[in-house]
């Protein structure tokens, strides 16, 4: 699975959370950072980018699912 | 069970993780100091290793099923596996780190083996009272999460077994009623000296390998359960919509969307579709909205099934940031939880009817009906504050009537007795019963839910809060193959001397008439809460004639309701 791991860096007055471009749980210390379909997108974890193209994707797409 | 253990020995160490996590519980309950915990027992507890994985839960609160799980894996990435020493406890309430809302707070412990860490003890509370603008900490009309307590990250109150007195006291300063924050905060601390004194024996009797080892075997154990389960639902696509009455701060309905994928040995949630973060505060967390669909999963699946982090693996959730299933800083989300939550619960298990008739149930209550109050006791003189949940109805099934006057399916908490209510709080209980024809008629009937009228007590002023949901018409619990609609909520007040009760929001001008902050009654007053029935299953007309003369006998069916929608007769 390509991509590489982008840690999180924060100040201390940054109190907010970064979730998961694909399924919106929190990252929080580093991001999964993969190209789909040409376009750079943040996840949880190389797992996730499974979801997405899996998943996410073609119901984006309106691509009908088995 | 597969592997290199004996499934004697793994039943023993599964049942001693069990075990663990239920006297780390039963620790809290007797030794807290508000009824949330020793009376409502809401509360978590869970085991984990070194890496982040859940190898024991005890069944407690559902609605912390997510948030146990997520915020000792994701505490522990964010401060780094190596900065716990032992007789460390890490304190957070944070909404959006992994909580279900601001006044759950969770302790975490890391359990050290021969000076090597062996994994975690934890547990989330709900502390009565955390600060904010509104007593008991459940500011309905909230729009921001400021205004819900002190927000606390990640941060060690005990530091090598000495407590952080200054942390201590930032937190005393910030909360109503700070002595039973001392209370119930250590009441979860001590549980987890508790907790990790029972791992230390257990790995003291079977060793750390084999422990390590039957942890792993359990996870996989149950995983492959949980995939057996999910196989035998017909692969599809199952959609269901529903809609909340109001938010609390604008007044128009609030819609969620899901659709489960149900593909071989895996599922897949989605709730994208639902509405964008609303102003007030019945957003769910991302905790929330993933607790929400393990709860309904767990509801339809074999209860057996050993609950670690192996049981969530073939299951994917997407909640959409930004939603009114996962907000984001600084939204509110206090009534996320109580609100929020029976409601995705129950639309995954409604979608899944098609595919599960046998198993699935109508809709409950779905609403926990908030009420908190707060006040200087007339015969102490100390400040008090309570956070009191009440029961409804529960959904019928295909085989039964749902079950009346219990308190939402995340909660699982106990209804508080009337003798703590009135010998704590200046509240008298004038009326605490059965609402007849409140249950959705069925051939299996909703389950009914209650009414409980309060009054101010002499020589006393009382500030209220509620936070309730299906009040409205349109709203209720809703049936399923045919099966009617639950009766709704009700808060309303019958000011001194006034004949009729009126909703708050005719009384007092309030915005929303379920979801109010801050109003003050008065020696005499009163208020009626009314816990919403449970939907009913199948066509009424098809309904045991034994049963429906039953509920007419007993009062829970009135003969009117029975003669137009069961079509009995009274003899």
């Amino acid at each position: 699975m390509s991509g590489r791991w982008l840690p999180i860096t924060t100040q201390v007055w940054e109190t907010a959370v970064t979730p998961c471009d694909c399924c919106g749980q929190v990252v929080p210390k580093r991001l999964w950072v993969a190209e789909v379909e040409g376009e750079e997108h943040r996840f949880c974890s190389p797992a996730c980018v499974e979801l997405y193209r899996d998943y996410v994707l073609p119901k984006l797409k309106g691509e009908p699912r088995t | 069970m597969g592997g290199g253990i004996d499934p004697v020995t793994l039943a023993i160490v599964n049942n001693a993780f069990v075990n663990i996590c239920r006297e780390m519980g039963i620790t809290m309950m007797r030794t807290a100091f508000s009824p949330i915990f020793n009376e409502g027992l809401d509360f978590s507890c869970v085991l984990f290793d070194r890496h982040g994985n859940m190898i024991g839960q005890a069944e407690f609160c559902p609605a912390q099923i997510a948030a146990s799980l997520f915020i000792v894996r994701w505490t522990v990435e964010e401060l780094g596996v190596d900065s716990f020493e032992e007789g460390d406890v890490v304190l957070h309430n944070d909404p959006y780190r992994g909580g279900a809302h601001i006044p759950e707070h969770s302790v975490i412990r890391p359990v050290f083996f021969d000076g090597e860490l062996f994994g975690f003890v934890a547990n989330v509370g709900h502390l009565a009272e955390i600060g904010g603008k509104a007593v008991g900490s459940f500011a309905a009309d909230a729009t921001e999460v400021f205004q819900e307590g002190l927000r606390i990250p990640p941060v060690k109150i005990v530091s090598r077994d000495r407590p952080n007195m200054d942390l201590w006291r930032l937190i005393m300063a910030n909360h109503r009623t700070p002595r039973n924050t001392w209370g119930d905060l250590n009441a979860q601390i001590g549980s987890l000296r508790v907790a990790e004194r029972s791992v230390q024996l257990l790995l003291e009797r079977y060793g750390r390998d084999l422990v390590e080892e039957a942890a792993e075997e359990l996870m996989d154990y149950s995983e492959r359960w949980m995939r057996t389960e999910i196989r035998a639902i017909p692969d599809g696509r199952y959609a269901f919509t529903a809609r909340m009455e109001d938010d609390g701060v604008v007044e128009r309905p609030v819609t969620f969307h899901v659709e489960v994928t149900v593909d071989g040995d895996r599922l897949i949630v989605d709730w994208t579709g639902t509405d964008p973060q609303v102003r007030g505060p019945i957003n769910a967390t991302y905790g929330v909205t993933a607790g929400a669909t393990y709860n309904a999963i767990f509801h339809l699946t074999d209860q057996s099934i050993p609950k670690n982090s192996g049981v969530y693996r073939p299951i994917s959730i997407i909640a959409p940031p930004g939603s009114a299933v996962n907000v984001v800083y600084p939204g509110p989300s206090v009534g996320g939880n109580t609100e929020t939550h029976p409601k995705l619960a129950d639309m995954v298990i409604a979608a899944l009817a098609q595919a599960l008739p046998g198993r699935v149930a109508a809709a409950e209550g779905g609403t926990a009906c908030n009420f908190l109050f707060g006040g200087f006791h007339p015969r102490t003189g100390d400040y008090y504050a309570n956070y009191h949940l009440e029961g409804g109805g529960w959904g019928a099934k295909d085989y039964d009537d749902g079950n009346d006057a219990i308190i939402v399916k995340n909660g699982n908490c106990r209804n508080t007795p009337v003798e703590i209510f009135e010998t704590r709080y200046p509240l008298r209980t004038i009326e605490y019963s059965l609402i007849p024809d409140s249950g959705g008629p069925g051939r299996m009937r909703g389950g009914l839910g209650t009414r409980r009228i309060l009054r101010v007590e002499p020589s006393t002023e009382v500030t209220v809060n509620a936070l309730f949901d299906r009040t409205k018409p349109g709203f209720g619990a809703w049936g399923l193959a045919g099966g009617g609609t639950g009766g709704r909520a009700a808060i309303m007040v019958r000011r001194k001397g006034d004949a009729e009760f009126r909703t708050f929001s005719e009384a007092f001008g309030t915005v929303s008439p379920s979801k109010f902050t801050n109003i003050l009654l008065e020696e005499g007053d009163e208020v009626l809460i009314d816990s919403p029935g449970g939907g009913g299953y199948g066509d009424p007309r098809a309904r045991d004639r034994e049963r429906v003369a039953r509920d007419v006998y007993e009062g829970f069916v009135s003969p009117e309701r029975a003669r137009d929608l069961y079509g009995w007769e009274c003899p």
